[in-house]
């Protein structure tokens, strides 16, 4: 506790100023009108793809045509024909063979193809350690702007949550930009 | 040409190949950056958000930080404080022992840079893995990082393919930068699942939420903490900011800023630990707190660790990061190294032409430059005034000061053409070294104007 009061102590003898917060809401942020086609765009410039579920179409149809070649399929999501669930396994490392992860983003962000996905499932090594991902967003579920976003995120609960903003990604050996550096090398947003 | 920085780069101009690259490739990183903040018409209002936010939160930083860490406590997670390197690197290391850890996975951090963690853990016996594969790089050649965001970026894909043919085992000749990504990509991947620990750093820490936020492009920091069980998470207290309101704001600027992407791959929200595992949060002073009664370069304090000021700054260009003293470099690098120690990192202060163009790249609006010239400034009274200049300029004043000398010496200016040329021609000329002086005309404007030669057409 000592280094604690220390610390505090030392920042109240050398404040020098008491600034007011500005007021955040006064910027006036770029609203899309079509924030749909707007998303699709921003998700292919991140290196993703991005299609949308036809009316009557099957999501499990949607995906296998998709990955075609994906072995090990996890996912939590009960509408979901997944060969692994991170909710049961007993060790994240039991997740390592996935080659494709199945999760449900809960915000999509238009100026920059993110979509939030909060940890609902015990293990969340799936949104990473799998080859490749696909998300499904609902379509009401997009906002133009971070500032949106956050707006939504603020009135949840989460335990760990994270925008992902199409595959990871590297340019670190020569500045040459490679898909798949660590997580998923491929990921296709679905939206219904 | 006395400093240690304009000696280190000289010797990095000499790889002409290699200086003209990275050169060329950081202006392009800054191109992209561009790009993106034009694509943006309330950008401005952003930086001057940001910068606003900064200045507030700073200078309420004891409420702040109290505030996120009885938050993060609620949220069962355990925080401990650091007033120095010393303390930080030792609560790492009771944490790892407590937990029986041998390996140790970590994501980027230029904090644990600056408190030179590694070689401590690795002298207790910790085995200590980078997973940024830019980290990894320079981890496995034993070197520094050159740039805060793009730690290899001084070496070529040549270089990192004889690297990893070494120690990686990958093809022989092979430099194919995706290939020798795919390669680390596998051994990282076993490192995840062997390692008893991750570490991160922090990005920013939400005082409103107690949560950390770590931007990743490759996901390594999500990698490090969601296979192992216990995270540890080391943040410098300037980290702080109130809310998600304010988070949406820095967002929006540190992509952007940084590499020109529109946010990076991963934006990852820390809260809780996860089921069955532990979350500590450090919070390191290490002369942060020292830094806020310094009236003008406190507000060094906003910085965001964006890099973009030593991506358009043309001094960090054409010097390369391993040309300043202080382990992060550019111009931001300038002013955090005279901040912690004048004495010892006042060869930098001359790394900058005061073009002011990092003033106007900085999403948190840093006056760098202004910074930079004010501590050239306070050279003198640390003794560390170069001789020659310091003579130069006591010359000059003499001139300036006395109108008569100064119409003498005007007049006879056109005689330093010829002497510059001869001095140089037997390097005498210090001033001359790595600039060139434009030619005296023959006759001066005030000369011309009293003549009538100075013909006004309105």
């Amino acid at each position: 506790m000592t280094s604690k009061q220390n610390i505090l102590d030392g920042i109240r003898k050398n404040v020098r100023h008491d600034i007011e917060m500005p007021d955040i809401d006064a910027i006036v942020p770029v609203q899309y009108e079509d924030s749909l086609s707007k998303f699709v765009e921003m998700v292919k410039f991140v290196g993703g793809h991005a299609r949308m579920l036809e009316p009557d179409e099957d999501i499990n149809d949607a995906i296998r045509r998709n990955y075609p070649e994906a072995k090990v399929v996890a996912s939590s999501l009960p509408y979901i024909k997944a060969d692994k669930d991170p909710d049961m396994v007993q060790d994240a490392g039991e997740l390592a063979d996935v080659d494709l992860g199945v999760l449900e983003g809960r915000v999509a962000v238009a100026e920059n193809g993110c979509v939030w996905i909060p940890q609902t499932m015990k293990e969340r090594a799936v949104m990473f350690i799998s080859q490749c991902l696909v998300i499904i967003v609902d379509r009401n579920d997009i906002v133009s702007n971070m500032h949106k976003a956050y707006e939504k995120v603020s009135s949840t609960e989460y335990l760990y949550g994270c925008f992902i903003s199409g595959p990871s990604k590297t340019a670190d050996i020569a500045q040459a930009l490679v898909m798949g550096a660590q997580a998923a090398r491929d990921v296709t947003v679905i939206v219904r | 040409m006395s400093t240690r920085h304009s000696k280190a780069a000289k010797s990095f101009l000499e790889n002409v190949e290699r200086s003209e690259w990275h050169d060329n490739t950081l202006w392009g990183v800054r191109v992209k950056r561009d790009r993106m903040s034009k694509s943006l018409p309330e950008w401005e209002r952003l930086r001057d958000a940001a910068s606003a936010i900064k200045r507030h939160t700073l200078s309420h930083l004891d409420e702040y930080l109290e505030k996120f860490s009885e938050n993060a406590q609620r949220n069962g997670v355990i925080v401990h404080w650091a007033a120095n390197a010393e303390e930080f690197n030792a609560v790492v290391l009771d944490i790892l022992k407590a937990h029986d850890v041998r390996k140790l996975v970590k994501s980027k951090s230029m904090l644990t840079e600056e408190c030179e963690m590694n070689p401590y853990l690795e002298a207790h016996g910790i085995e200590v893995v980078e997973t940024d594969l830019g980290e990894r790089i320079i981890q496995l050649l034993d070197q520094k990082p050159s740039h805060i965001v793009m730690p290899a970026i001084h070496l070529t894909q040549e270089e990192v393919g004889e690297l990893f043919e070494k120690e990686l085992g990958s093809e022989k000749g092979n430099s194919d930068p995706t290939y020798l990504t795919y390669c680390a990509r596998e051994s990282l991947r076993n490192e995840f699942l062997t390692a008893d620990a991750g570490l991160t750093g922090a990005n920013f820490g939400v005082a409103e939420t107690g949560e950390i936020v770590i931007c990743t492009n490759e996901g390594n920091a999500d990698m490090s903490t969601s296979v192992p069980k216990l995270h540890i998470a080391a943040m410098g207290i300037e980290k702080i900011i109130p809310d998600h309101k304010s988070l949406a704001v820095f967002h929006r600027l540190l992509a952007r800023s940084a590499t020109g992407q529109p946010s990076t791959t991963f934006t990852s929200h820390f809260r809780k630990a996860r089921p069955g595992g532990e979350m500590h949060i450090i919070l390191v002073d290490n002369g942060r707190s020292r830094m806020l009664a310094q009236e003008k370069h406190w507000e060094t304090l906003k910085c965001i660790r964006c890099g973009a000021c030593m991506n358009t700054c043309p001094v960090y260009r054409r010097s390369g990061g391993y040309s300043y003293t202080y382990i992060i470099p550019g111009p931001i690098g300038v002013n955090l190294g005279m901040a912690r120690d004048a004495e010892k990192y006042h060869d930098n202060a001359s790394a900058c032409s005061l073009c002011c163009s990092c003033d106007n790249v900085c999403p948190a609006k840093v006056n760098l430059s202004e910074q930079i010239y004010s501590w050239r400034q306070e050279l003198k009274s640390l003794g560390k005034a170069p001789m020659t200049k310091e003579m130069m300029s006591r010359g000059m004043k003499t001139v300036f000061d006395r109108p008569a000398l100064y119409n003498l010496a005007l007049k006879c200016s056109p005689l330093i053409n010829a002497a510059v040329t001869c001095s140089q021609a037997v390097s005498l000329h210090l001033w001359g070294k790595g600039r060139s002086l434009p030619e005296f005309a023959k006759e001066s404007f005030h000369s011309m104007w009293v003549k009538g030669k100075v013909k006004n057409d309105k």
